[in-house]
């Protein structure tokens, strides 16, 4: 095993990345919970009043095993704002903010879960390219914009 | 990084709306001998706005650093804490990239010593820094409030909280949690007697910067503070817009040519319900 890790080719791919992250958090997660409990926004979701931190954790790591998670796990994938306690609690030095960013992806449906199984929608404003482009013409020159965002 | 070192300042997206941060980040990193290539907008995207749809995010990362590459300065600079975490967490894993990333923060604080000498003008101001803390990658906090104490004539007033998330903009998907967060800094600015509130990131800035209609103290960016010691003025057009008020108002500061060169119903429709929409607390 140490040798084939050895011989692995980095991925070449986001979905080559998220797809090895997701084997080794899942290898290495004890739902022990901490993650879940050392989160400050939990108070903010009404869905996580009674929620118990192990059954909430096993909900994120379904949405990356591409199984729709329990409500409790999609209640805390929507309130996170990258806090990063989560990262900092981990006793196994799992990127917790990382695994819930790609349970998010996953709630998304854009690890391939069917449409109808996604839970969460993309973040993006609408326009986004476009209002980004317009307020450039406000706060640059003509040159600066060709010479600095092209 | 030596001193005449070059390098790749990457200002990311939603900084735009802020051109006073992007040229006055500039001018700071030249003032303390750095030679800048400035990059960013929506041709230098991180793509981390994209995780509904990862082949945009993937095309946008690899054509990204692609073009850092390309520079081939060796070092990229982020301003943006979105565009450093998804570097580091995300892009930087897949492809190639041939540069160290730094942050804003840490270059200056590496040269503190260099840019105390350019910062000559009093800048009379009692300034308490609006904080988050959830940027682990580099803990800007102790590096920003270590450049304001060089500003001479500038009292620093420590602040005892900080907010979670690694910028306002993360709040924002829990409206709850960013009016206790806007709450709670309103609340301590008056009780400490600060009548500036430093931002740090522009996401901060763009939600909070229109406080100053309506609370006793002025919310000004930290490089906004650094530059005005250094003699230079970079005019905080958005912050205007924000405060005009009226939608009349708004299309008046921003101008009715500028509105027609962006378009009038992308101004209308994506723009000005942004202007106008007000800090909650």
């Amino acid at each position: 095993m140490f040798l084939l890790d050895i011989l692995k080719k980095p991925p070449e791919t986001l979905r080559g990345h998220l797809d090895d992250f997701i084997a080794d958090t899942l290898a290495r997660c004890t739902r022990c919970g901490k993650c879940y409990e050392a989160c400050p926004m939990t108070r903010y979701s009404e869905g996580l009043s009674n929620a118990d931190a192990k059954q909430v954790v096993s909900g994120v790591l379904d949405w990356l095993k591409q199984t729709p998670g329990n409500a409790e796990s999609v209640a805390w994938l929507k309130v996170c704002t990258q806090s990063a306690k989560c990262a900092d609690a981990c006793p196994e030095g799992i990127n917790a903010m990382k695994m819930v960013r790609v349970g998010q992806m996953s709630a998304m449906g854009s690890l391939g879960l069917p449409a109808e199984q996604a839970k969460l929608s993309g973040r993006e404003a609408k326009d986004f390219f476009r209002v980004i482009n317009a307020y450039s013409q406000t706060q640059m020159s003509a040159g600066q914009v060709e010479k600095w965002q092209r | 990084m030596s001193a005449s070192e070059k390098i790749t300042f990457w200002y990311g997206c939603n900084v735009v709306r802020h051109g006073d941060i992007i040229h006055g980040a500039i001018a700071l990193l030249e003032a303390v001998g750095i030679e800048v290539t400035p990059a960013g907008g929506a041709g230098y995207c991180c793509g981390t706005a994209k995780d509904g749809n990862l082949r945009a995010a993937e095309g946008m990362a690899k054509r990204t650093v692609e073009k850092f590459n390309a520079h081939g300065t060796g070092q990229v600079v982020s301003w943006c804490a979105s565009c450093d975490r998804h570097m580091n967490g995300f892009m930087g894993e897949y492809t190639q990239p041939q540069f160290e990333l730094s942050h804003f923060t840490q270059i200056l604080h590496a040269r503190r010593d260099v840019l105390a000498a350019k910062l000559t003008r009093r800048v009379e101001r009692k300034v308490m820094l609006h904080r988050h803390f959830g940027f682990h990658e580099v803990d800007v906090n102790p590096l920003v409030e270590d450049l304001l104490r060089l500003v001479p004539g500038l009292t620093l007033v420590e602040s005892g909280t900080a907010a979670p998330g690694h910028m306002c903009s993360a709040l924002s998907r829990v409206p709850a949690a960013l009016k206790d967060v806007t709450r709670g800094l309103c609340d301590e600015a008056v009780a400490r007697g600060a009548d500036t509130v430093a931002t740090v990131f522009h996401s901060c800035h763009r939600l909070l910067c229109a406080l100053e209609g309506s609370e006793p103290f002025k919310v000004v960016n930290y490089v906004n503070l650094l530059t005005e010691s250094m003699g230079l003025e970079f005019h905080d057009d958005y912050k205007s817009w924000k405060l005009a008020g009226s939608e009349e108002a708004v299309i008046a500061t921003v101008g009715r040519e500028r509105v027609a060169a962006m378009g009038e119903k992308l101004f209308r429709e994506s723009m000005l319900p942004e202007l106008l929409k007000q800090p909650v607390k």
